[in-house]
């Protein structure tokens, strides 16, 4: 496994560094967590392109630089597309559109409506690449899509910030891109009651690959206008387009309530879901992301006084987004702690990321196992240090 | 052979005092088995090539007796082996001398089943076909399925990442996970993950998985159940050649339909199983694929049609599309039973666990078979062809010194061919101790430190599932992690 | 797997066949997951594979046997679960039959329960010895509770009172060798093994058999010295009483065999089915003369529901509409690998039947097994019964007397499937079934 000359040279950097880095790619999730403070920064934007793609093999390999859009074009020119539906939040977190690396949606493993069945980034990333805080140029994984060899550092370099190591290169398992996709849309549920059609949607044998629920001013931004002032429930089906045409049907039969949406408005629709582009916000926001188990997502929406927000993955991811400041903040933690559930949070200013516990903080333990695990990828703590956890 | 390293002198002399302190953890007076006839059976695993009598062996009830075990192991410095139902391929439940089994196959209670969020959490000893027996009344299933699944326990699974047939669509066990109960090295309970999906911070779930006991001991594990599907029906298509047959494999991933299962044998894994199963397996192919479809019936039928299609431009010799749940449970029946049909017409036998780039199945078993030729042992293959999974099962003849010393070359040479075609060691049986001295053909020095500095940074002494997974030298010689 | 004997051991051709058996197992630990026992106590000594292990050595080793393997060997149901649950087609009953003679012979059991194997295994095959016992037996039931203590012994003799039937009833006027000639014309000559304890215990099985086979055309012979079929001694590891006693059947049915031919020696216990069906390999190292005997005799040997299957039931009563739960004695299951026939038989019948969850679990009969391993005879039993409660059947069928015993007394009847059989054509509704619905 021979480094690359682009990979050489992070390497260098790396090891060379007696200050701390910031690790980033097109830098639009900076936003996200706590603020880096760091000397200089290391950059993967000159780590592109698609290095290996067999679509028979449903494999793709790309540098970390390489812009999303890019892979994503290549995978749809093949009839093929990613699984886990990484989403584009630079609305949401207003940075430049279509920008975003490879790279940066598996350090922050990332994953739209599809997750909810069809897993997440981290499910899907076969093999990695990455040079670590000692300047050494690892692999873990491979071009394969089935591997149990060693310990799994793929998934441990996944949804790690940039703070273990810099990931140069990712291998993929992709699918083929259903034929059609279809939508179930029921307006005027509460949170409570469309949870329960999700969770009966999700647990029907019908392979549902998306369901939502966006309350009336999260529905009313939406691009399709379906609610007309009152909240809507999305159950997605993708597949060919007879299954499509026939469990759609099926399902809406079962449910007995909803309005079936073609597909190209539930392709809009989805991307929109998928963008987090409904979720209510005004200027200065902060913004949350809240997993927990899908029956307790109503009840995190609820708890939390002067936050909008919506559920995705059937309940369990809820979409928030309130004031800026302690009190929503503390308000969210509870909520998310009193569902067993976890929070992040996806962007606000410096002052509060730095105040908060951006993500829940782990037990004695565990913390010094992550000390140690970062210690050991990491021994100096150069890169990306404090992105997660203060001090860390 | 495999070289095991020199057990600790001070442990073998504290024998009994171990003993002793086991007894102190564990409750029921059989929960601890110290004399050397009880233990023998415990000497070996699904890979009973290799064996070696443990120290003792502790079979707790709770989590919280694995933690008493594991803090009295971790005050006196004793190795512990974690062990499920025994059926780990790679020796990865191989006992070691002055190393205490810790058995977890007591803990058998399935915890909670929660419907509504679709999820189930139940101790490590549930066995795998125990988690779907449990809500297949309701309708739903726990998709990853071994084909030891009747026997090999979730925690066994989680340890090994396991897959099966059916993960071209389901994924594997990591897929299919959502929170754990670990007990650390030195007797901590922790919670990872729980009923949500995808917890803030580092990703200990997906670490922990496939980890082969080197990390920590799993006591519950909270999974994913999933709603059945309508129906599934199988097909069998019989061609000249491997060739022709990966041909097919090409057209039906490249059509755009995912079967939930695409499975290819070769010629004498045919026949094996067909001897064992009499599903109406093509004697005359030399090789062939069971391709399995779900959906209501009509979409069944559409999928199999174009299936059927695409066989059919592959000049297939034989096509046989199932017409009955039981005509599709014979099929499954002889391919699941596979290992256990080689033995019956092959005392023992090896199974390697490889994995390919799909499209270098011809090829490789084409070099299989050259080296079969050469070694003078029969080989039986069967693929998972979705996703490059390989088992080449080597038959040979344990009481036979040379036969078997040539069955490990023999695998040993398949799986570096494996790695060399862009593939790896192993797709889910795991590393174990069979695939240990082979790691450095698939890693750098540098890559396997930074392993295992992974694994000190869990469990600093080394006390866990020792000699397993990273080739052997001084643990001594390991920078202790800060 | 790999196995060590020098070439003198194998010259026995009894660790020969060990040797074989051992060599087919591949240690893959599948038939762990279906044994009861290691259901329920969750350790590889009480799994069929431990078991193989533990056996595997001490024969290894020619080392006499050691309390450690006699207690998990003892746990053994014999239920033969492992047996289909194995693809490598390891035959475990041989394995464990052998280890039991090993045992016996090398292994001196601690007095009282000598004395009562020893009692066991020599009044049970002897039915008038075994109807006395049972009446004293009730006589000094109420005592039961009066027996002190934990001790193993204090708890079997207490599962052996508690097993005895509240009335036995008299010896059956039919009892005794005779011969049941075919209404109608005959359309076949079978032998019926009359058998030991089911004749004591519920006499009404073989009289259902005899009625029923007969209206189909058969002629149905209780030979003369057929008897006892020596599973019970076979099981306890009894080698010469198993022996002798299989010997005794075999020539009593040989004789009928030259007098007027036989077309089926019929078994309405399935554990004795078992048993006689493996005659042939029992008498394998015989001379050929006595070998073929036994093999004639093995070859004959069927379930009666396999016997109805092949010459034709029908029914002759309206459909009963009840429910029966099919319990699946594991003889028949395990031992015969017959499944079908019996439920196919029963709706035929025009019962509707269902089937409990964990089918392939053994109640705990096991022949003397709920006397001599009370606790973990009772966890199956209640397990058992759970899982058929939750089928919510009007009564529960079983083809063999062990399992009937041992389901009966909780809130169901438990009749032999045979019964059935028979009231639905023509016979008498058996005892405690509900009344037509
Ligand atoms: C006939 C046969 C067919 C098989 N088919 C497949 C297949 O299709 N797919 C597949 O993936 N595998 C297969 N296997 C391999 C094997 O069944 C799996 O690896 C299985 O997951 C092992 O589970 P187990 O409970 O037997 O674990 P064991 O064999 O007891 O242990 C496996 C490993 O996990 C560790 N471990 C076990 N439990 C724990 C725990 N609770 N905490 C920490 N560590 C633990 C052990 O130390 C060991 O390293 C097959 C095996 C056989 C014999
Ligand atoms: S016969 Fe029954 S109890 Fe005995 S080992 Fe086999 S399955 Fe277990
Ligand atoms: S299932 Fe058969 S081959 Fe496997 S361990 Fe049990 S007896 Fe041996």
């Amino acid at each position: 496994m021979i480094p690359s000359e682009a990979e050489a040279a992070i390497a260098r950097q790396v090891a060379a560094a007696r200050e701390p880095l910031l690790v980033r790619g097109a830098g639009t999730k900076f936003g996200m967590l706590r603020p880096v403070q760091a000397a200089s920064e290391i950059t993967t934007e000159g780590l592109t392109g698609i290095t290996l793609y067999a679509p028979k093999e449903l494999i793709i390999s790309a540098r970390a630089g390489t812009p999303l859009h890019e892979i994503e074009s290549t995978l749809a020119e093949h009839g093929q597309h990613l699984i886990a539906e990484p989403p584009d939040l630079s609305l949401l977190l207003g940075t430049a559109a279509n920008t975003q690396t490879l790279g940066g949606v598996v350090a922050t493993n990332l994953s739209g409506p599809r997750r909810v069945a069809w897993g997440a980034m981290r499910d899907h990333v076969m093999g990695i690449r990455a040079v670590t805080g000692r300047g050494e140029v690892i692999h873990s994984g491979g071009r394969v899509l089935k591997n149990v060899t060693g310990l799994d550092l793929c998934k441990l370099l996944t949804g790690s910030h940039g703070t273990l190591g810099i990931i140069t290169e990712i291998t993929l398992k992709v699918l083929p891109a259903p034929e059609a996709v279809g939508t179930i849309a029921i307006p005027g549920l509460n949170a409570e009651q469309a949870v329960a059609v999700l969770s009966a949607a999700l647990g029907s044998p019908y392979g549902v690959s998306g369901a939502a629920w966006l309350p009336a001013e999260a529905a009313a931004r939406l691009p399709e206008p379906i609610a007309a002032g009152r909240s809507v429930t999305l159950i997605r089906i993708e597949d060919f387009a007879t299954s499509v045409a026939y469990r759609t049907e099926k399902l809406r039969g079962e449910l007995s309530a909803g309005e079936i949406l073609d597909d190209t408005a539930s392709r809009t629709l989805w991307r929109a879901v998928r963008d987090v582009r409904a979720l209510p916000t005004a200027n200065g926001d902060g913004i949350w992301r809240v997993s927990v188990r899908p029956s307790a997502g109503p009840g995190v929406l609820r708890a939390v006084e002067g936050a909008t927000g919506y559920l995705d993955w059937g309940g369990g991811l809820v979409w928030l987004a309130g004031p800026a400041n302690e009190t929503t903040h503390r308000a969210i933690e509870a909520a998310a702690r009193a569902a067993a559930g976890t929070w992040t949070l996806m962007h606000a200013p410096d002052s509060l990321r730095n105040a908060v516990d951006v993500v829940p903080p782990e037990s004695a333990p565990l913390a010094a196992i992550s000390r140690r695990v970062k210690g050991a990828m990491d021994p100096r703590g150069i890169l990306n240090p404090g992105r997660i956890y203060s001090g860390l | 052979m495999i070289t095991l390293p020199d057990p600790k002198p001070d442990v073998l002399a504290r024998r009994d005092a171990v003993i002793a302190g086991l007894r102190a953890a564990v409750a029921d007076a059989e929960g601890v088995i110290g004399d050397p006839i009880s233990l023998k059976p415990y000497e070996t695993d699904g890979l009973s090539a290799y064996r070696q009598m443990p120290l003792a062996v502790a079979l707790p009830e709770s989590t919280e007796e694995v933690a008493a075990i594991m803090r009295f192991c971790h005050a006196n410095g004793v190795r512990v082996v974690p062990r499920g139902a025994g059926t780990s391929l790679s020796g990865g439940a191989l006992p070691m001398a002055d190393a205490v089994v810790v058995g977890l196959m007591r803990m058998n209670q399935i915890l909670d089943i929660n419907y509504a969020d679709r999820c189930a959490t139940v101790q490590a000893g549930v066995t795998n076909i125990g988690i779907t027996n449990a809500v297949s009344d309701e309708g739903f299933f726990y998709a990853p399925d071994p084909s030891s699944q009747l026997a090999c326990m979730i925690g066994g699974n989680v340890n090994m990442n396991s897959g099966g047939a059916h993960c071209l669509k389901y994924g594997v066990t990591a897929n299919n996970l959502l929170g754990l109960k670990i007990v650390t090295v030195d007797g901590e309970i922790l919670d990872i993950g729980g009923e949500h999906l995808d917890a803030a911070g580092y990703d200990w779930l997906g670490l922990l998985t496939g980890s082969e006991g080197q990390l920590a001991l799993v006591t519950e594990i909270t999974v994913r159940i999933l709603r059945s599907p309508e129906g599934a029906r199988a097909m069998l298509a019989g061609f000249a050649s491997n060739e022709i047959a990966g041909a097919c494999v090409d057209s039906i991933i490249s059509s755009g339909i995912i079967p939930v299962a695409l499975e290819f044998m070769d010629r004498p894994a045919i026949h094996a199983c067909e001897a064992f199963a009499h599903a109406g397996y093509p004697l005359d192919a030399e090789a062939m694929l069971i391709i399995e479809v779900e959906g209501s019936v009509a979409e069944q039928d559409d999928l199999l049609a174009r299936l059927s299609a695409i066989c059919n431009r592959h000049n297939p010799m034989s096509l046989k599309v199932s017409r009955s749940v039981e005509e599709s449970l014979a099929i499954w029946k002889g391919r699941k039973g596979a290992f256990g049909a080689i033995g019956r017409i092959s005392p023992d036998y090896l199974c390697m666990d490889g994995v390919i780039p799909t499209s270098k199945l011809p090829d490789v078993l084409r070099r299989i078979q050259e080296m079969s030729d050469s070694y003078g042992l029969k080989v039986a293959n069967i693929f998972h062809a979705g996703d490059g999974n390989l088992h080449p099962l080597i038959m040979f003849d344990a009481n036979d010194p040379t036969s078997f010393h040539k069955a490990e070359t023999f695998g040993a040479e398949i799986l570096k061919l494996c790695v060399e075609v862009g593939g790896c060691l192993t797709g889910e049986h795991g590393v174990g101790v069979e695939k240990r001295d082979l790691m450095p053909f698939q890693f750098a020095e540098h890559e396997l430190e930074q392993q295992r500095r992974i694994k000190s940074a869990f469990d600093p002494d080394w006390l866990l599932n020792p000699s397993k997974v990273f080739p052997l030298r001084a643990p001594a010689a390991l920078p202790r992690a800060a | 797997m790999q196995t060590n004997f020098t070439e003198s051991q194998l010259a026995d051709p009894d660790t020969a066949v060990a040797n074989q058996v051992l060599r087919s197992c591949v240690h893959c630990g599948l038939c762990t997951a279906t044994c009861p026992t290691f259901q329920l106590l969750g350790d590889e000594l009480d799994s069929p594979r431990g078991r193989i292990y533990l056996i595997k050595d001490m024969l290894e080793t020619n080392r006499p046997a050691t309390e450690e393997v006699v207690l998990h060997v003892d746990r053994c149901l014999s239920c033969l679960s492992c047996m289909t649950t194995c693809p490598s087609g390891v035959h475990y009953m041989h394995l464990v039959d052998h280890a039991r003679a090993y045992i016996e012979r090398t292994y001196r059991r601690p007095l009282a329960e000598r004395l009562i194997r020893g009692v066991l295994g020599w009044i049970i095959p002897r039915p008038r010895v075994f109807r006395l016992a049972l009446a004293g037996a009730r006589l000094v039931a109420p005592l039961a509770r009066l027996i002190p203590g934990q001790s193993m012994l204090a708890r079997r003799l207490r599962a052996m009172l508690a097993l005895a039937p509240a009335n036995v009833p008299g010896p059956d006027p039919n009892e005794g060798p005779r011969l049941y000639p075919a209404s109608g014309p005959r359309k076949a000559r079978v032998a019926l093994l009359a058998g030991c304890a089911q004749q004591v215990l519920a006499p009404e099985i073989n009289a259902a058999t005899i009625r029923l086979l007969t209206r189909l055309g058969c002629e149905v012979v209780v030979a003369k010295g057929a008897g006892c079929c020596g599973s019970l001694n076979h099981h306890m590891g009894q080698h010469t009483p198993a022996m002798t006693l299989a010997w005794t059947n075999i020539e009593a049915w040989s004789r009928e065999i030259d007098k007027d031919g036989l077309d089926a020696v019929v078994i309405n216990a399935s554990g004795c089915g078992t048993t006689v069906k493996d005659y042939g390999f029992m008498f394998r190292t015989e001379p050929a003369a006595n070998r073929n005997k036994a093999e004639l005799i093995s070859g004959l040997a069927v379930d009666i529901t396999e016997l109805l299957t092949r010459i034709g039931y029908t029914p002759t009563r309206p459909k009963p509409g009840l429910t029966v739960a099919y319990h699946s004695a594991c003889s028949l299951q395990h031992g015969q690998q017959i499944t079908n026939e019996p439920k196919a038989l029963l709706r035929k019948a025009g019962f509707r039947v269902v089937e409990p969850a964990e089918g392939h679990l053994c109640c705990g009969s096991a022949g003397t097994y709920n006397m001599l391993q009370p606790d973990i005879a009772t966890r199956l039993r209640t397990r058992k019964l759970r899982n058929i409660a939750k089928t919510k059947p009007d009564l529960v069928a079983a083809g063999n007397i062990g399992c009937i015993t041992q389901l009966s007394g909780d809130a169901l009847p438990v009749v032999h499937t045979v019964a059935l059989l028979d009231w639905m054509a023509g016979g008498p509704r058996p005892e405690g079934v509900p009344c037509v619905a």
